[in-house]
């Protein structure tokens, strides 16, 4: 009975597997809210398109997600659709795993968010689909604020603003520090765009490979002088360990800091952490250098690609997919669940009108931030192979400033440490 | 895996003296699984990458290009590679000495005859049972230094708040002394399981003639002892050599960088960097390759010194 049962199982498996195309989504969200999102989407569409099966499934981290991947496609058993984090771009790009999507079928993507689809679109093509994206923003708390005489409703805009605020919060004695942020190397990306400085040569890395990085310039100064000076006033204070993304949040909703920088897809978190521990958080946009129009952020996160070596079928089944999961109201939903931008002109329209501006005010400053963005290629992001080693060889610079080291010794190690990076990684296509 | 103490030979009969294989084949079809196992697993992933050491290699570019020992030379040269083997070198030292120190004197605490002696090694066992990577977490909440309860407690009553995780000697400190805790309650047991297997004639003769408990510790005990104090430094060297990444991972990430790399950066971690974050597994091969001599010494000196100096007794 038992066998038979077993063979008709398998006969039925087997029938359905040949008449289906499988399209398989490695992705590199962990929690339950997020994957059970996924899955939810996947489910409607396998249900929409009996001829496609979409098998998401977690990876781990970004950077192991990626490395199988590869070590996958060497084997030809590449998933079709991966999800990749922004700084790998362009290790992505060159591991030639991947095809471009805008090669796989002709997809209208003007209503994308611009400066979200010029991160992603390199030498004219599309590469992939832009799925999650955020950008810092500056939060405050506005009791702390208050009580030192400062107004929430006028919250600091630029690094001059914020430190005149720090002396004000430092006479009122508040048992709190004035700023504190999670030390990482995107921000430091952040702040260059935002003065219209690329970040390395070579038109940030978009006309050619980058081969030096722009860690000298006057913008670089400003920003690292920046972290001098809070430094010297005793303004900042993080936990002391790299890319603690939830030590220094946790900081900031314990009202040991006033102001605290992070990502947009934080809002959420921070609210209701802010509320449980009594104090109303405010949002403002990013403090940015003095003496500089606000050129705009760079956009943080990750993007959906799609394998080169799968079929035509798979290819366009995960293209289909990715795009059923990132329309109109998929990506509004998206944003309500996890605060990430909904990367749709279209997709904000619609959030307008169910009044979730209104009811989420917070939310706002970080939408003009990001549409207010001048495109160009120092907000399109800068590209780079050894994305993530220059990442957090920025980073270390910075520490040793806060450590107490001078502006001029870091900055000049920081940038000799990079371009030796970018050197070494460059050397692998001599 | 070591034995941890020496079992009494039994004595043997003359059949089972004799009982040896007949021809060749059988006792290599007797081994056949395990050296597959061993062949897929150990020895080609290890040839690969005594391969890979020679190349300039990309995993993800795919990229590979001999440069013969250049990557070995180029480690040894490098003062970053140099200063992460002097700190894993003072951090094993610190971790196996201090380590088995304390773990040997909480054992014999635990192991005298008191009330509520079970609980006391209870207490002392169950943080063997946490992976490294929630005692990393806990630690990292207990000395946050804002928000941390150590710091709260130190700003109260002294009025002051270390910056734990990014003064070099402080973070160098916490790692360690976090290394130590994590491995305490393994030495324990195999100290507590030791000490109440010491023979008790012995130390009651030796009280009998007047020693005092200093004395029985240090001239009767801790020589019995040595057969597993022996065991415990070459598995504690090795655990500070290799286990020690997921503390350093999530309590510090490697940092704060002073000199020429993260002050907690060590060997392990350096080449998790070098072969998984920065994908330079040319260069992650090379480092691998080193590690693989230092465990191949480590064992001939194991070796070595077991046999001439450790007193196994009769």
């Amino acid at each position: 009975m038992v066998n038979v049962k077993t063979i008709l199982l398998t006969l039925a498996l087997t029938g359905t597997a040949t008449a289906q195309t499988t399209v398989e989504f490695w992705h590199s969200f962990g929690d339950a809210k997020r994957t059970g999102w996924i899955q939810a989407r996947a489910d409607e569409f396998n249900k929409a398109n009996p001829g496609i099966k979409v098998v998401p499934s977690y990876k781990g981290s970004y950077n192991d997600s990626l490395q199988a991947t590869i070590l996958a496609a060497r084997q030809n058993k590449a998933p079709a659709l991966v999800q990749i984090f922004e700084v790998g771009s362009q290790l992505a790009l060159d591991s030639g795993a991947f095809q471009p999507v805008s090669g796989i079928k002709a997809v209208d993507f003007s209503d994308y968010i611009k400066p979200v689809i010029n991160y992603y679109t390199i030498g004219g093509k599309v590469n992939s689909l832009p799925f999650n994206s955020s950008s810092p923003v500056l939060y405050f708390n506005q009791e702390l604020m208050k009580k030192a005489g400062l107004n929430p409703k006028t919250p600091p805009t630029t690094y001059s603003g914020l430190l005149k605020a720090c002396q004000k919060i430092e006479a009122a004695k508040l048992g709190a520090t004035c700023f504190g942020m999670s030390l990482n190397g995107w921000f430091v990306e952040q702040w260059m765009a935002q003065q219209g400085a690329s970040l390395l040569n070579n038109g940030n890395g978009r006309q050619g490979r980058a081969t030096a990085t722009n860690l000298d310039s006057a913008a670089a100064k400003n920003i690292f002088s920046f972290f001098k000076t809070l430094q010297a006033n005793k303004a900042f204070t993080y936990t002391g360990k790299l890319e603690d993304w939830d030590g220094s949040d946790a900081i900031f909703t314990n009202q040991k800091t006033v102001f605290h920088i992070t990502s947009t897809a934080d809002i959420g978190n921070i609210r209701d952490a802010a509320k449980t521990s009594g104090f109303t958080v405010g949002v403002g946009v990013l403090p940015i250098a003095d003496g500089t129009k606000r050129n705009g952020v760079v956009i943080g996160g990750a993007s959906l690609w799609v394998s080169k070596s799968v079929s035509k079928a798979q290819a366009e089944g995960a293209l289909d997919f990715a795009l059923y999961m990132t329309n109109t109201k998929n990506m509004a939903d998206w944003h309500k669940l996890t605060g990430y931008y909904p990367v749709r002109q279209s997709s904000i329209e619609l959030l307008r009108k169910q009044g979730w501006f209104t009811q989420s005010p917070l939310q706002l400053v970080a939408f003009n931030q990001l549409t207010k963005t001048v495109p160009s290629p120092a907000t399109a992001g800068g590209l780079n192979g050894a994305a993530i080693q220059t990442r957090k060889i920025i980073e270390e610079g910075i520490q040793k400033v806060l450590a107490g080291q001078s502006v001029d010794a870091a900055m000049q190690e920081t940038k000799a440490r990079a371009d030796a990076a970018l050197n070494e990684y460059n050397a692998n296509f001599k | 895996m070591l034995k941890p103490a020496a079992t009494r030979a039994q004595p043997t009969t003359e059949a089972e003296e004799r009982a040896v294989f007949r021809g060749v084949a059988l006792p290599w079809a007797f081994l056949l699984p395990s050296l597959l196992i061993l062949a897929v697993f150990v020895y080609l992933p290890a040839l690969q990458t005594l391969r890979l050491a020679a190349y300039r290699a990309n995993v993800i570019l795919g990229t590979e290009r001999f440069v013969g020992l250049a990557n070995f030379t180029e480690l040894l040269l490098s003062p970053a590679y140099r200063q992460v083997a002097l700190q894993t070198l003072v951090f094993t030292v610190l971790t196996v000495s201090l380590g088995l120190l304390s773990a040997l004197g909480l054992a014999w605490l635990a192991s005298r005859p008191i009330r509520g002696a079970n609980t006391y090694r209870l207490l002392l066992i169950y943080p063997y049972a946490l992976s490294p990577a929630i005692a990393g977490t806990l630690w990292l909440f207990l000395f946050n230094p804002e928000i941390g309860v150590v710091n709260q407690i130190l700003g109260s009553l002294f009025d002051v708040r270390p910056r734990w995780l990014d003064t070099p000697s402080l973070a160098f400190g916490l790692v360690t002394l976090a290394a130590i805790w994590k491995g305490l309650a393994y030495n324990i047991v195999f100290y507590l399981a030791s000490i109440q297997n010491l023979p008790g004639d012995v130390m009651e003769a030796a009280e009998i003639d007047g020693a005092s408990g200093a004395q029985v510790f240090w001239r009767v005990a801790f020589p019995l002892l040595t057969p597993i104090t022996f065991f415990l430094v070459f598995t504690n060297i090795i655990a500070a050599l290799f286990d020690s990444f997921a503390l350093t991972d999530i309590l510090t990430k490697g940092g704060p960088y002073t000199g020429n790399a993260g002050a907690t950066t060590f060997l392990v971690y350096q080449l998790y960097q070098d072969g998984f974050v920065n994908f330079k597994t040319g260069a992650a091969a090379a480092q691998a390759a080193l590690m693989l001599a230092l465990v191949a010494f480590i064992t001939w000196m194991q070796f070595r010194v077991g046999e001439r100096q450790v007193h196994y007794g009769a």
